[in-house]
């Protein structure tokens, strides 16, 4: 296995997390934690590192095949780095964006986001069934431009500790020049949030300019309070449900459903149904859209 | 391999550190409502629309039972120090007993204390208005 920056981040994730603790606390906003939530959200953090640790020879030997079978080999030269970490942050951005567009992938997914709280914490809430969904296709296409999968992982690694800290509600905005390039704990807010407005908003992982580029971009309104979670909350604490909640859904979706809808239980967007029985995330925006505009 | 179950143990001594540590501060708060414009907020992110013509909050603000046009009901019940919304289904009609609403169509069984006013949520329309 390569070099894993992740492990020699989580002493650093731990003191920080004790830090939020503290200082929500010393501001009187108990409702910023919850004990059982924590509980959840670090058991899927455990979880989850158990998961990669069994899976990640396969998933370095897949972008190992792949490299090899490319053109290109560039090699570990010093400009590649920050090449590699830009358009892997890019890969990033198309995978979140598909995770969150189409229910296979979901479903791993929505472990990150079944949280009604937005701390440090749920920065940890990681998904146990990413291998599952396949979600390590999205970097290969590195390997096959010749990037070395040693490099491809090590900058991963490194844009998911980036993605932790903007996991907060303790800092507000960042300056100007940061908030129009980097993601930041406002931009990534938005992204977590069940308001209408919100929904499926802000994919980036380090660099918010993807958004910006591709159009899915929408700031932070101070005057929207936002609400946390999944559009149809958990409400349990029990872990093995929220780990496999969506893919139960699946399951059961496609066990009921009329068989030339079965496959669209699995590759369109959450919340689709073939009798409009329920609600996607562009339903629930057009709904709210309405009730703003006062069209009924 | 050494290493890794090493990594494995002192992650999940740091889990169970950070989960005391989290209920020794105190975050194991009772979800309370305020104000029913506080509940009417939370019940129209309900999944599928719904738009509160009416709202009672239990008495210590526990949780809420909200009705809209079509008379269908919709509960907000605690999760931790927050709320869930749950439509209830259509045949699910609350049982008031001494001012106490009592609900037991799915999930677990839920009261809310409303006074005088549990009795306009034991039929279909009764507190639309």
């Amino acid at each position: 296995m390569p070099f894993d920056p992740v492990a020699y981040a989580i002493p650093v994730f731990v003191a920080l997390i004790v830090g939020e603790l503290l200082w929500v606390r010393a501001r009187g906003q108990p409702q910023r934690y919850e004990w059982q939530d924590t509980g959840i959200s670090l058991a899927f953090g455990i979880g989850s590192t158990v998961a990669g640790a069994i899976t990640g020879g396969l998933t370095v030997a897949m972008l190992v095949w792949i490299h090899q079978q490319g053109p290109l080999s560039i090699g570990w030269a010093w400009w590649a780095w920050p090449l590699c970490f830009v358009l892997d942050d890019l890969a990033y951005y198309w995978f979140h964006r598909m995770a969150h567009r189409v229910r296979w992938f979901w479903a791993s997914h929505v472990n990150h986001h079944s949280s009604q709280h937005y701390n440090l914490s749920t920065a940890l809430r990681q998904t146990w069934t990413g291998f599952i969904a396949v979600s390590f296709v999205f970097r290969w296409p590195l390997a096959a431009l010749g990037f070395e999968p040693g490099m491809i992982a090590v900058c991963a690694g490194f844009n998911l500790i980036y993605q932790f800290w903007i996991h907060t509600e303790a800092i507000d905005r960042m300056p100007r020049w940061f908030e129009a390039v980097m993601n930041t704990p406002s931009h990534h807010r938005v992204h977590h949030a069940v308001n209408a407005r919100y929904l499926d908003r802000n994919y980036a992982g380090v660099f918010i300019v993807w958004d910006k580029l591709f159009g899915t971009f929408t700031p932070e309104d101070h005057e929207d309070r936002i609400h946390y979670g999944i559009v149809r909350q958990l409400g349990s604490f029990n872990l093995l449900y929220a780990v496999f909640h969506e893919w139960i859904g699946i399951a059961r979706d496609v066990w009921q459903a009329p068989w030339r809808h079965k496959f669209s239980y699995i590759w369109r967007e959450p919340g689709w149904s073939h009798d409009g029985s329920r609600e996607t995330s562009d339903m629930i925006r057009e709904r709210w859209s309405r009730r703003e505009t006062g069209d009924s | 391999m050494d290493s890794e179950l090493l990594q494995l143990g002192g992650s999940l001594v740091a889990v169970l550190l950070l989960v005391g540590l989290t209920w020794l501060l105190g975050f194991r708060q009772q979800a309370r409502l305020e104000s029913p414009e506080e509940a009417a907020e939370l019940i129209r992110l309900a999944p599928g629309g719904f738009e509160p013509v009416a709202v009672a909050l239990d008495a210590k603000g526990r949780a809420a039972i909200a009705r809209d046009r079509q008379g269908r009901l919709l509960v907000l019940v605690p999760h931790g120090n927050h709320f869930v919304a749950r439509p209830l289904p259509e045949d699910c009609r609350p049982a008031n007993q001494d001012g106490t609403l009592h609900i037991s169509c799915e999930g677990r069984p839920l009261t809310l204390a409303l006074g005088p006013a549990a009795g306009d949520w034991t039929t279909a329309d009764s507190a639309v208005n």
